[in-house]
């Protein structure tokens, strides 16, 4: 699947993505579980990269409390109409995370903007909603009002 | 009135053409339907049973002639020459085409107006009290901060998929004209025993299949954290929200299941991280104050011939009683321009009376119009002087029924006739409760009493929260109408208690004149209708309704 960083068609990623419960680990590479998993695998992590995938019903509490040991947090957005993933990005910023954080499942580009401004710099995007214009969504609207994960300031509080 | 900043009408013309491209997309398959369907109503553009409806946002209710007469340029070009005000104080287009949508949006936008959330599971127009600015009882004018909101709401990039719809209703003292209780937020401008002013938050409030007064999340909150406090609690909102069913999905399923002090404790602890970075400056209240400073009200307004006039012209005078309501300053007064005339549907207005009210607002009041939550219009700058010529314009344009605030200044929503989630026709009904009382002194006798119908439970025409509520409901394939009585959506708001079993389509008007008769046999002194029901319960109404012939 096409997978855009920094709103940038990526070529290689590292990253892989086990959501089937029976897959075994791999034994060396980077991994992305889901949170359940990523939390009980960390023991017998080895050389294996390990990164959390967090969808909606899951508590953010448990990867912040984590958060200095991490390069990237997944976030599942199960539906498109599922709004929750912006939030957690918004508390995975405010706490300090530097790292990647990645927006799968139902990602498409009406969000892009949105998402980005929320904290997300990576988008894994189903291949039946990729277009070459993708990258358009980025520059759709050139101004805001809010603070957000991009600007921290409000606009009446910018110089 | 407020004007636009370059960053505001960067955003609105932006927004077109965005807006253009995700219509062009969709016609070209790229989108699917359940998607370009959020993203339409995000531009408030419903598909509805007769064809796509458009909602346009008229923030916290005000316009200029300017505005209002693009509106009927829209309605002329795009629609079928009328619009629908609504209880959002916004205005609804019927007929437009998806095609033109982009078109009428670039139009609006050209006036500084826009659509965008006027629908869809994100923050809606706020609406606040129609004498905003005007009345002697306010504490401060609200219009500044819900222009403050109407900018940190608009595309904000976290609360733009929410679990439900979310509506907020601002005050500006201790009367509310803005049904403020019944909103997932209600704000009212308070001060406190410090002489301070500031805000009470209310929470939890709303209509739809489970009515609920909003509860007191927040007693003061000084007004610099407007902002910031709002904005933890739609976090709080967006991540504990239910939604595994649309129907629990508001907030006040949400506030009723932790308990009002468990989510004030979940918005407070989210309040310390932003209550820093999201701090109104007291500059930007300034900025937003200073668009709405008072009119240039003239000492010589209370010289008038007002008292000859009405002295000399009775429907005038039957006019002026019912439809002004007293104005902060001496020898002005605030006209509401009726749009319930007779035997035509609540909020409807004409691409013709727009561009008359227009004109009648720049030569009369300011050129600015206000719209209510109740679906009529306010010219709110009236030398008193100046009524009698006001009037002679409205009654020209048939708006100057003297109906506000009387049983045929009903809220109704548009019905089965327009809309796909209604279960039963209103305007019919509308009608035939008009053919009923159209008599002017027995409505007068009645005094002040609201009568609202909606028709299906989503409550559009906010039934729960009047004297007379009625409800359609299908039944079998006919329409069925449950009546509610004892409801407000003022200050001392209450939700509406089932008369009985619901009556057929051809006996509303005759139970409402059953109820008002037996009204009028028992009230006491000028006792209104309200305060009736409030004192002796439904017993005597039920009887007179349900009674056995004799």
């Amino acid at each position: 699947m096409p997978l855009l960083i920094n709103q940038q068609l990526a070529e290689n990623d590292k990253w892989q993505t086990l959501t089937d419960a029976e897959q075994p680990l791999p034994a060396a590479g980077a991994v992305l579980l889901p949170l359940e998993r990523f939390t009980a695998a960390q023991a017998e992590a080895g050389s294996l990269e390990l990164a959390p995938l967090v969808n909606g019903d899951d508590d953010i509490n448990v990867v912040l409390e984590q958060l200095d040991q991490l390069t990237l947090v997944g976030i599942e957005i199960s539906a498109f109409t599922d709004g929750r993933g912006f939030s957690f990005a918004r508390i995975l910023r405010r706490a300090g995370f530097k790292g990647q954080i990645r927006a799968l499942g139902d990602v498409s580009q009406d969000r892009l903007a949105f998402l980005t401004r929320c904290g997300f710099d990576a988008f894994d995007i189903p291949a039946e909603r990729y277009s070459n214009e993708i990258a358009n969504a980025f520059g759709e609207i050139s101004v805001n009002y809010q603070a957000s994960s991009d600007e921290p300031r409000p606009i009446y509080r910018r110089d | 009135m407020y004007q636009y900043t370059e960053v505001d009408q960067t955003l609105v013309d932006e927004r077109v053409e965005q807006y253009r491209d995700q219509t062009r997309r969709f016609l070209a398959g790229e989108i699917p339907d359940e998607e370009f369907r959020a993203l339409r109503l995000m531009n408030g553009l419903y598909i509805q049973r007769q064809a796509p409806m458009l909602r346009v946002a008229i923030p916290y209710g005000l316009m200029s002639s300017v505005q209002l007469r693009q509106l009927a340029h829209i309605a002329r070009t795009y629609d079928k020459g009328y619009g629908h005000f609504t209880t959002r104080t916004n205005i609804q287009y019927n007929w437009p085409t998806l095609e033109s949508v982009p078109d009428i949006l670039a139009a609006l936008a050209k006036v500084q107006m826009h659509a965008i959330q006027t629908s869809g599971n994100c923050i809606r127009n706020t609406t606040t009290d129609p004498y905003a600015g005007v009345n002697a009882n306010e504490i401060e004018d609200p219009r500044p901060y819900c222009e403050i909101i109407r900018q940190w709401s608009t595309l904000h990039p976290e609360f733009a998929y929410l679990p439900r719809k979310f509506k907020i209703a601002f005050t500006g003292g201790p009367e509310d004209r803005a049904a403020s209780q019944v909103h997932d937020i209600g704000l009212h401008i308070v001060k406190n025993d410090a002489g301070d002013v500031g805000f009470e938050v209310l929470v939890g409030g709303g209509l739809g299949r489970t009515p609920v007064i909003g509860k007191v999340v927040n007693p003061f909150l000084a007004k610099e954290d407007l902002l910031s406090y709002l904005e933890a609690i739609l976090r709080v909102y967006n991540l504990n929200g239910r939604r595994d069913n649309k129907y629990k999905a508001r907030i006040k399923i949400l506030v009723n299941a932790l308990g009002v002090d468990k989510f004030r404790a979940l918005v407070d602890a989210e309040w310390e991280h932003t209550r820093g970075e999201l701090k109104l400056t007291d500059a930007e209240i300034e900025r937003a104050r200073g668009h709405f400073s008072p009119f240039d009200y003239q000492g010589d307004a209370v010289k008038n011939d007002l008292n000859e006039r009405l002295a000399t012209d009775a429907d005038f005078r039957t006019w002026y009683e019912t439809n002004t309501r007293a104005h902060k300053v001496a020898g002005y007064q605030i006209a509401v321009v009726s749009l319930k005339p007779y035997l035509q549907p609540a909020g409807d207005v004409t691409d013709v009376q727009m561009d008359a009210v227009a004109s009648m607002a720049d030569q009369f009041s300011g050129g600015e119009i206000r719209s209510t939550h109740d679906q009529n219009l306010v010219l709110a700058d009236v030398r008193e002087g100046d009524l009698y010529a006001l009037w002679q314009q409205l009654v020209e344009q048939n708006l100057a029924r003297p109906n506000i605030g009387k049983l045929t200044d009903m809220i109704v929503c548009p019905g089965f006739d327009f809309c796909s989630l209604a279960n039963a026709r209103t305007l019919n009904i509308a009608d035939q409760i008009n053919e009923k009382f159209e008599q002017v002194d027995y409505l007068h006798d009645i005094g002040d009493i609201t009568v609202n119908m909606s028709g299906c439970i989503n409550a559009c025409g906010h039934h729960h929260v009047a004297n007379i509520g009625i409800l359609g409901v299908d039944k079998k394939g006919e329409d069925w109408y449950q009546i509610t009585l004892g409801g407000s959506s003022a200050a001392d708001a209450s939700l509406g208690k089932v008369l009985g079993k619901a009556v057929a389509a051809d006996d509303v008007a005759n139970t409402l004149d059953k109820l008002l008769t037996t009204y009028i046999a028992i009230r006491e002194g000028n006792e209104s209708f309200l305060d009736t029901v409030r004192r002796t319960g439904l017993e005597p109404f039920k009887e007179s309704v349900y009674a056995p012939a004799h």
